[in-house]
């Protein structure tokens, strides 16, 4: 295993994502009732939620490509 | 808007396996060229039985997440001009609304039929003409053989930057111009006009970027997607407000998305710049020709010619699997540069010294 590539930062970001898309199919009838209430703050729950997604899933995403090796190239890129 | 009665799908897994591919694809294309991708996924949903205004909201409440993303790791790149984005992005809100009164007044006069000719001619229009111009100027740069040079400014562009009114005036750092904001208003509102008909207002935001305004190519795609998340996050505030968003849907094809929007954004540092245009240019031509065959049948469904119910179905069905192939030939081309940028840049092993004795 590479010491310089973030397995932990992959390992953390990986499991509170899973996590997060175990919570939404496991409670998925409670939050499709609650998600399509238009009454109070209610729809503001499908974008602080797609917020967070893109916080957790993002981040693993991101150390994914770092871990495959597919990095940028340093610079501005344009080859 | 009106509430409409509301009809989920259940998830079957080779439906979610679907999206999620779907979803990759989209956001490599995205992280890419700065848009593309919702032209897709909005009737790829349909096809496993989302119902249309589902289908825009889900999918428009996945885009604001996929473009924050992809703005972010551009961003760290160095490619992102912030104010040159917020500054289109005021514009093409308006634009998004003036576009979505225009379609809400065809869909009154004229009906579905008639709403759904004006979306393919619109398609139909304005991609052939732009991605023309955008093929037209990759092929001028491939066959300059000068690829790795600093991209020309359009003589438009030069015009552009050389009018001086004063009040008007703004610096954009990144893109390095310095331009009248009175350029920039009717270029957001095409944009977003664009997007509320068709879905992609950065087919016109991102050309318009690069030939009117003089941005580079891969300043212009990524600061398309600080305008991508403005007009995402409106545009869910404003389905979310009617309870039309199936936030399972939108998760994930954000899911598959993040992975294709990171790889894209990486994907942008490989390639030769005049790659970004060839890329548009050629999702842009396939989708002008994809929506081009649809418009026998609205016409047909208006009473202007006679179909038969067959040919009107196979039209339709030939048209989605166009709209796949652009985005597939988008996602290849990337691919195949990335991997050619990829050996390009690794460099050489040094020969063996023989083993002195």
């Amino acid at each position: 295993m590479e010491k310089n590539k973030p397995y932990l930062k992959l390992f953390v970001s990986g499991f509170v994502s899973a996590f997060l898309y175990c919570l939404l199919f496991v409670y998925e009838k409670e939050v499709m009732e609650a998600f399509t209430r238009i009454d109070g703050l209610y729809p503001a729950l499908p974008v602080l939620t797609a917020l967070v997604f893109s916080f957790a899933h993002g981040a693993f995403t991101g150390y994914f490509w770092d871990v495959m090796g597919i990095r940028a190239r340093r610079g501005k890129g344009g080859g | 808007m009106e509430q409409v009665a509301i009809q989920f799908v259940d998830l079957t897994l080779p439906n979610v396996v679907f999206l999620l591919l779907v979803g990759f694809i989209g956001g490599l294309v995205s992280g890419f060229i700065g848009s593309g991708g919702a032209f897709v996924l909005t009737p790829a949903m349909m096809s496993i039985g989302v119902s249309g205004v589902i289908a825009v909201a889900s999918n428009i409440c996945h885009k604001f997440p996929k473009a924050l993303v992809g703005a972010y790791k551009r961003y760290k790149f160095g490619h992102v001009d912030i104010k040159l984005g917020l500054v289109m992005a005021v514009s093409a809100a308006v634009g998004v609304w003036i576009g979505a009164d225009i379609q809400q007044h065809i869909k009154l006069s004229y009906g579905e039929a008639g709403s759904g000719l004006y979306v393919s001619s619109a398609f139909v229009i304005v991609l052939s003409i732009v991605g023309g111009f955008v093929l037209r100027d990759a092929l001028i740069i491939y066959r300059s053989g000068n690829m790795h040079a600093e991209e020309q400014t359009s003589r438009l562009a030069r015009w552009v930057q050389s009018i001086e009114i004063p009040g008007t005036m703004i610096h954009f750092k990144t893109a390095n111009v310095r331009i009248s904001v009175l350029f920039t208003v009717p270029l957001g509102l095409a944009t977003g006009i664009l997007a509320a008909t068709i879905a992609v207002g950065g087919f016109i935001g991102v050309p318009g970027m690069m030939y009117v305004l003089g941005v580079s190519g891969l300043v212009a795609s990524a600061t398309e997607l600080v305008i991508a998340f403005v007009m995402g996050l409106g545009g869910t505030i404003k389905y979310a407000l009617h309870g039309l968003v199936d936030i399972r849907l939108a998760l994930i094809l954000l899911a598959g998305s993040l992975f294709g929007v990171q790889l894209g954004a990486i994907g942008t540092t490989f390639v030769k710049p005049y790659v970004i245009k060839v890329v548009m240019a050629a999702i842009m031509l396939i989708v002008a020709v994809s929506r081009a065959l649809v418009i026998p049948v609205y016409l047909a469904q208006l009473g202007k010619m006679s179909l038969s119910v067959k040919t009107m179905a196979l039209l339709k069905d030939v048209s989605f699997l166009f709209m796949i192939a652009a985005l597939l030939t988008g996602a290849l081309i990337i691919v195949g540069a990335m991997i050619r940028g990829h050996r390009e840049s690794v460099p050489e092993p040094e020969p063996q010294q023989p083993a002195l004795k």
